[in-house]
C-alpha cells in the first residue's frame, strides 16, 4: 500500500478525487481547461464536473457537441499549439469515434514530425461494466490504447490513486488515456487536500504476500483484495500488485514479485482474448522470472462476449471474487 | 497601359513578385519529385500540387507570420508558401536526416510547428479537428492568429469536417476552411460523391459564410482569403471558401488518370494560375518580362541546389529509431 | 487367478531366452513394475518387470535354463492359490485364444519397463523446478512429479534431491569414466563449479579408493559379464586378428571441430565430439572400400550396403555396443545427436532391442585414457573394428621441419579369414587422408 501519509487527509470519492484534481491544478494552470459532452451545467454523464463550470466558467469548461472526432481532434489541436486540454468522453465506448483523432494524430504526431511538437492532454473516460448498461456502454477497451506507440494508458483503481495519477497524467507532454472505473466513483478513501503526483508507470503492490502474485487492474484490484483476505484463512499468502498505468507498465515490481511467489495470475474485467493480461503473462515467459515459475500463468479476463444487460449475465461475463479464489488455489495447489 | 491590380494592403509590389517566384518553386519543387519517384530514386508515395499553386500561394500570401496552417497530403505547396525551406523539405523526401522530420515522415507529414505549420496528414479529413483545436488555442490565450484550414473535395465527405466546422462556427474560432476542390477525391468525381453543385453550399448548414473563388486567379484568391481571415481575427468566427482548382498530375504516383479526358486536362492547363498570374504582374507594370524570366529561373536553381542538399545528406542513423515516440 | 509369467520375445528374431537369474523367491510379494528376473538373449541380456501383483507363487526355471519365447516360466498370484506343478508350455494355452507367438509390441513394452515408456518422453515440468533441478544436476526424469500428469514442481526437485543426497553432480565424461572404473560418484569430492565432479577428480579418487591391499572380494559374474565374456571367446577363437597402426595428424580435425562446436551445439545442444568426426570419416573410408564393411556368415561374405557402425560405450560393470544406423546419410549434427543420446541410454541401461543390433563396423575410442594404441577384439559377426587413442600432441617432421601437432594412433584389427592385409591397409590409408584433409568429406 502505498505510504505518503498527507498531513491533512480526509475521505472523499473517488469522483470528487478525480473532480479535485482537476479544479486544483485549473486554478493554478490557465492552460489547463477541460472540454465534453454534457460537461457543463449537467456535470458531466457521471457528474465528474459537477460544479466546475460554476467556478471556471464555460470558456474553460467547454460544453460541446456530441462530436467525438472533432473534439478530440480539438483537444489534439489544441495541446500541439501550447495547451494541455482535458477531454472527457461520455463513455469509453465512444473513443471509436475518437480513434482516428488519437491513434493516428494524437499518437504519431511528435513522431512523425521528426521529435517536434508535442500532444500533452488527457483524455478521461469512465470504462467497465455492472451499471446495466449493456453493450455499448460497458466496454473496456484499453488494451487497445496500449497497443497504440505514443499513448500513455492509465487505470486508476482507488480515490488516493485517481488524484495523484491525473496530477501526473496533467503533468505529462504526451497523450494520456486515462480510464475511470464507472463502479468506483463511489467508492472512497482517504485522500490528501493538496496536490500531489504520482508517477506513471510505477506499481502499487496493494498488499504484500508470499504464494501468488495477483496482478489485477481498474476495479479487479478490489476483487483480488477481497479474494486475498478469504484465501489468507486457508493459510494461502497473495500478494496482489495494481500495475495502476499499463502504458508504462512497470514491468519490474512484477518481476520481482513474481520471482518471489514463483505463481502470477493475471486479473481483468477486459476480455480475456487480446487483453493486457496477455502481455503481461508474456512479459514475465520473457523475463528472468520464468525460471522461478512453478505452476502456469493464469489469465482471468472478460468472456469473449459484449457485456449483456441482464444483471446475473452481466456478472457472469466478467471475472469475481469466486473466480479468482478458485484460480488461485488451482494455482497454489503443488505449492 | 498600366491596371492597377485591385489587392489587400498588405500586399506590396516587393510581395508579388515574391509570390511569383514562390509559385515556381512550387511547380519545380513537385515536377522534380515527380521526376525522382520516376527514377526511382524517391520511394514511397507523394501526391503532387502541380496546377493548384494559386490557392497554397494565394491563400498563405494574406497571413501573418504568426498565423497557422493545417495542410493535407497534397501539401508541398502550402509548405513552401509558409516559408518551408525547399533544402529540408526535399531531404525529408529522400528519407535523410536534415530533413524536416529527420527522415521518419516523409511526404504526408512535413510540419514546421514552429513557423506555424501544423502539418500535412494522410488521413483524409484528419486535420481538420485540429486546425479548429489550434484556433481554440488562439482565442483562448488571445493569441491573435488565425488558421488557415486547407482540406480536398473528398474530405468534405468525412464526418470530421462536418463536425468541425459546426464547432468552429459554434465557438466563433479564428479559423478559415479552405477547401482546394480540384474536381477528384482520387478517381471519385466530385459531382458523382456530392450531390450539392458546390462544397461552399454547405456552409449554410453550419451559420457561417461560403464562397466560391477561382482557384486559379491569385488575386482573387488573395482578396476573399483576406477578408476571411480579417473577420476571423476580429472574431467574426469561421469562413468556408471553395477553391475551383485542378491538379494537373495523378492522384499519386501510379495513376493512369482514366477517369478523365485529356480534353478536360487541356482546359485546365490554358486556366494555369501561374500564366495568369505572370501576365497580370506584367500589364499592371509590377514585373517586366525579363524579370519575370529571371525569378523563374532562380526558382529552379533553388530546387536543383536542394536536390543537391538532399543527395549530400547522410541517412538517419538506426539509433533513431525509437526516438520522439514520446516528449 | 495366478496370472502367468512368460519369457518375453524381445526381438523379432528372438525364439529363446536364458534365464540368468531370479530377483524373487517363492513366496516373495511383487509390486507391479518391479524387476522379477534377468534374461540374456543372442544380443542383450536385460531384466523383466512384473505385470502383476502378488505373490510369487511358482518358479518352472532356474539359472542358465533357456526358455522358449512365451512359455510360462512362472505365476503370480493369492498365496494358496492353486498353479500348474510343471510348465504348463506356451503362455495362454488354456484360454481359446492362445496369444499368436509372433506379437513383439507388448513384449518390447514390457522389456524396457513402465518406466522406459515414461522417459521416452520430455518431463513435464514448471520453469521453476527446471531451473532448479538443472542447478543441483539432477535429471528431471528422476523426480516423482506431484502436478497434473505427473507436472514436477519445485518442491518435488527438492524433495528428490534431499530423499537421494548421495545423487552426485558431475559431467558427462566423469559419469562415462566413473562407470568404465566402477567409481561411485556420490563418494568423490567434486572440483568444478558447485562442486562438480570432474574427470579428474574421477581418476584421483580411483587411486585412493583403490583395495587396500590384502582383502579380496568375489562376487559372481553378472548376466552382461557373461555375455562379454562368451562374446569376446568367441571372436578371438573364431577369427585370426591382425592389428595395423596408423598415426594421424589431427591438426584439421581440431580445426573443423573448433568451428563446428557452436553450429551444432545451437542445433542440437549437444557438443560435438571427435567420436563423431571419427565416425563420419570411417563411414566415408567404408563406402570407398566396400570389403572392409563385411559380416562372414556360415560360408558367405556379405558385403553390406549400408554403414551401421557399433560405438563401444563403458557402462557401469561392463560393455555394450549401441548402434547407430545409416552413417553416411547422416550429418555431423545429427550423428552428435543420435551418438549422446544413445550413450546415454547404453549408461542407464535404457537401450531397446533394436539399439544394439545391426552394425557392420565396430569404433572403440578409448582417447580419454592416456592410451596411445591398442589391439580392440572384433565384435562379431562384424569383421573389423577400428581403435582410438588419445590425441596428444608430439614433435613431428612437417616438410623437413619440427613442428608441433596433435597427433592420434588408430588400431585397425581385421579378421584375416576376410580380409586381406592389402585392403585393410589401403583402408586404414584412406582413413588417414579423410581425418588429414576433413574437408573433403564435404565434397
Amino acid at each position: 500500500m502505498t505510504t505518503t501519509i498527507a498531513e491533512k487527509t480526509r475521505e472523499i470519492t473517488y469522483l470528487e478525487a478525480v473532480r479535485e484534481a482537476m479544479s486544483q491544478e485549473m486554478r493554478q494552470n490557465s492552460d489547463v481547461f477541460i472540454l465534453g459532452e454534457d460537461i457543463g451545467v449537467y456535470g458531466g454523464a457521471f457528474g465528474v464536473t459537477r460544479g466546475m463550470i460554476e467556478e471556471f466558467g464555460p470558456e474553460r469548461v467547454r460544453n460541446t457537441p456530441i462530436s467525438e472526432a472533432a473534439i478530440s481532434g480539438a483537444a489534439v489541436g489544441a495541446a500541439l499549439t501550447g495547451m494541455r486540454p482535458i477531454l472527457e468522453l461520455q463513455f469509453s465506448d465512444f473513443i471509436t469515434i475518437a480513434m482516428d483523432q488519437m491513434v493516428n494524430q494524437a499518437a504519431k504526431t511528435r513522431y512523425m514530425f521528426g521529435g517536434k511538437g508535442k500532444v500533452p492532454m488527457v483524455l478521461r473516460t469512465p470504462a467497465g461494466s455492472g451499471t446495466g448498461a449493456a453493450a455499448q456502454h460497458s466496454q473496456s477497451l484499453e488494451a487497445w490504447m496500449a497497443h497504440i506507440p505514443g499513448l500513455k494508458v492509465v487505470q486508476p483503481s482507488t480515490a488516493y490513486d485517481v488524484k495523484g495519477l491525473l496530477k501526473a497524467a496533467m503533468d505529462d507532454d504526451n497523450p494520456v488515456v486515462f480510464y475511470e472505473h464507472k463502479l468506483l466513483y463511489r467508492t472512497s478513501g482517504h485522500v490528501p487536500e493538496e496536490q500531489y503526483s504520482i508517477p506513471l508507470g510505477k506499481a502499487d503492490v496493494k498488499r504484500e504476500g508470499t504464494d501468488v502474485t495477483i496482478v489485477a487492474t481498474a476495479i479487479m484490484v478490489h476483487k483480488a483484495l477481497e479474494a486475498a483476505a478469504e484465501l489468507e484463512k486457508e493459510g494461502i499468502s497473495v500478494e496482489v500488485i495494481d500495475p495502476r498505468t499499463i502504458v508504462p507498465l512497470d514491468e519490474e515490481t512484477i518481476i520481482e514479485s513474481v520471482k518471489k511467489t514463483g505463481r502470477l495470475i493475471v486479473v481483468h474485467e477486459a476480455v480475456k482474448r487480446g487483453g493486457i493480461g496477455g502481455e503481461i503473462a508474456s512479459m514475465i515467459a520473457e523475463s528472468e522470472a520464468f525460471d522461478y515459475l512453478d505452476a502456469p500463468i493464469k489469465r482471468l479476463g472478460g468472456l469473449a462476449v459484449p457485456i449483456p444487460y441482464n444483471p446475473t449475465l452481466e456478472k457472469a461475463a466478467i471475472p469475481q471474487v469466486p473466480d479468482i479464489i478458485a484460480a488461485v488455489r488451482e494455482t497454489v495447489k503443488n505449492k | 497601359m498600366v491596371t492597377k491590380l485591385n489587392l489587400p494592403t498588405s500586399i506590396t509590389d516587393e510581395k508579388l513578385k515574391d509570390l511569383y517566384k514562390e509559385m515556381w518553386l512550387i511547380r519545380y519543387f513537385d515536377e522534380k519529385v515527380d521526376q525522382f519517384f520516376a527514377k526511382g530514386l524517391i520511394h514511397g508515395t507523394t501526391h503532387l500540387c502541380v496546377g493548384q499553386e494559386a490557392s497554397a500561394a494565394g491563400s498563405i500570401a494574406v497571413l501573418e507570420s504568426r498565423d497557422k496552417i493545417v495542410s493535407t497530403h497534397r501539401g508541398h505547396g502550402h509548405c513552401i508558401s509558409k516559408e518551408g525551406d525547399v533544402n529540408k523539405m526535399m531531404a525529408e523526401l529522400f528519407g535523410r536526416e536534415t530533413g524536416y522530420c529527420k527522415g521518419k515522415g516523409g511526404s504526408m507529414h512535413i510540419a514546421d510547428v514552429e513557423k506555424g505549420n501544423l502539418g500535412a496528414n494522410g488521413i483524409v479529413g484528419g486535420g481538420i479537428p485540429l486546425a479548429v483545436g489550434a484556433a481554440l488555442t488562439s482565442k483562448m490565450r488571445n493569441e491573435d492568429y488565425v488558421v488557415l484550414c486547407f482540406f480536398g473535395d473528398g474530405a468534405s465527405n468525412e464526418g470530421s469536417f462536418h463536425e468541425s466546422v459546426n464547432l468552429a462556427a459554434i465557438w466563433d474560432l479564428p479559423v478559415v476552411f479552405i477547401c482546394e476542390n480540384n474536381q477528384y477525391g482520387m478517381s471519385g468525381p466530385v459531382k458523382d460523391m456530392t450531390r450539392v453543385e458546390h462544397i461552399a453550399d454547405r456552409a449554410k448548414a453550419y451559420g457561417i459564410p461560403g464562397e466560391i473563388v477561382d482557384g486559379c486567379d491569385m488575386i482573387d484568391i488573395m482578396n476573399s482569403v483576406d477578408n476571411a481571415v480579417r473577420r476571423a481575427r476580429e472574431g467574426g468566427g469561421p469562413t468556408l471558401i471553395e477553391m475551383k482548382t485542378y491538379r494537373w498530375k495523378g492522384h499519386s504516383k501510379s495513376d493512369a488518370k482514366k477517369y478523365r479526358t485529356r480534353e478536360e486536362e487541356n482546359e485546365w492547363r490554358a486556366k494555369d494560375g501561374i500564366k495568369r498570374f505572370k501576365e497580370a504582374l506584367i500589364t499592371s507594370g509590377v514585373l517586366t518580362e525579363e524579370e519575370a524570366k529571371a525569378l523563374q529561373e532562380e526558382a529552379n536553381r533553388e530546387i536543383e541546389e536542394a536536390v543537391r542538399f538532399a543527395e549530400a545528406s547522410p541517412e538517419p542513423s538506426i539509433d533513431t529509431l525509437e526516438e520522439d515516440v514520446y516528449a | 487367478m495366478a496370472k502367468e509369467i512368460f519369457m518375453p520375445k524381445l526381438s523379432s528374431t528372438m525364439e529363446t531366452g536364458t534365464l540368468l537369474q531370479w530377483f524373487k523367491e517363492e513366496g516373495d510379494s511383487v509390486e507391479i513394475g518391479e524387476p522379477l528376473f534377468e534374461i540374456m538373449t543372442d544380443k542383450i541380456n536385460i531384466e523383466v518387470e512384473s505385470y502383476d501383483e502378488g505373490i510369487l507363487l511358482k518358479k518352472y526355471f532356474g539359472e542358465d535354463d533357456q526358455v522358449p519365447v512365451n512359455h510360462v516360466i512362472g505365476y503370480i498370484g493369492i498365496e494358496g492359490e492353486d498353479v500348474p506343478q510343471e510348465a504348463p508350455g506356451v503362455s495362454g494355452a488354456e484360454t481359446e485364444e492362445a496369444a499368436p507367438a509372433e506379437n513383439p509390441e507388448p513384449q518390447l513394452v514390457a522389456a524396457g519397463s513402465a518406466e522406459t515408456a515414461i522417459t521416452d518422453e520430455k518431463p513435464r515440468a514448471t520453469p521453476a523446478a527446471r531451473h532448479l533441478a538443472r542447478t543441483e544436476g539432477i535429471e528431471l526424469r528422476d523426480v516423482q512429479g506431484s502436478g497434473p500428469n505427473g507436472r514436477v514442481h519445485k518442491k518435488d526437485v527438492t524433495a528428490h534431491a534431499e530423499s537421494s543426497p548421495v545423487e552426485a553432480k558431475a559431467t558427462p565424461l566423469a559419469r562415462k569414466v566413473a562407470a568404465g572404473e566402477g567409481v561411485d560418484l556420490s563418494a568423490v569430492q567434486g572440483s568444478g563449479a558447485n562442486g562438480k565432479v570432474v574427470k579428474q577428480d574421477v581418476i584421483s579418487a580411483k587411486r585412493t579408493t583403490a583395495p587396500v591391499a590384502g582383502t579380496s572380494a568375489r562376487k559372481k559374474m553378472s548376466g552382461m559379464r557373461k555375455v562379454i565374456a562368451e562374446r569376446m571367446v568367441q571372436s578371438k577363437q573364431t577369427a585370426p586378428h591382425v592389428t595395423m597402426t596408423s598415426e594421424i595428424d589431427m591438426t584439421k580435425v581440431k580445426e573443423l571441430r573448433a568451428s563446428l562446436l557452436p553450429v551444432v551445439e545451437k542445433q542440437t545442444g549437444f557438443r560435438l565430439s571427435y567420436t563423431e568426426i571419427l565416425m563420419k570419416a570411417t563411414a566415408a573410408a567404408l563406402a570407398r572400400h566396400p570389403e572392409i564393411n563385411v559380416s562372414l556368415e556360415g560360408d558367405e561374405i556379405v558385403q553390406h550396403g549400408h554403414v551401421h557402425l557399433g560405438l563401444a560405450v563403458a557402462v557401469a560393470d561392463g560393455l555394450m555396443v549401441p548402434v547407430i544406423k545409416d552413417v553416411l546419410a547422416k550429418g555431423l549434427a545429427e550423428l552428435t545427436q543420435d551418438a549422446k543420446e544413445i550413450s546415454r541410454r547404453a549408461r542407464e541401461n535404457k537401450l531397446l532391442p533394436d539399439q544394439m543390433k545391426g552394425s557392420t563396423f565396430t569404433i572403440s575410442n578409448v582417447g580419454m585414457y592416456a592410451v596411445d594404441m591398442f589391439t580392440p577384439v572384433i565384435n562379431q559377426p562384424e569383421s573389423a573394428i577400428l581403435g582410438v587413442g588419445r590425441m596428444q600432441d608430439k614433435p613431428v617432421a612437417v616438410n623437413g621441419a619440427l613442428e608441433i601437432r596433435p597427433m592420434m594412433t588408430l588400431s585397425l584389427s581385421f579378421d584375416h579369414r576376410v580380409i586381406d592385409g592389402a585392403p585393410a591397409a589401403a583402408f586404414l590409408t584412406e582413413l588417414k587422408d579423410v581425418l588429414e584433409n576433413p574437408y573433403e568429406l564435404l565434397v
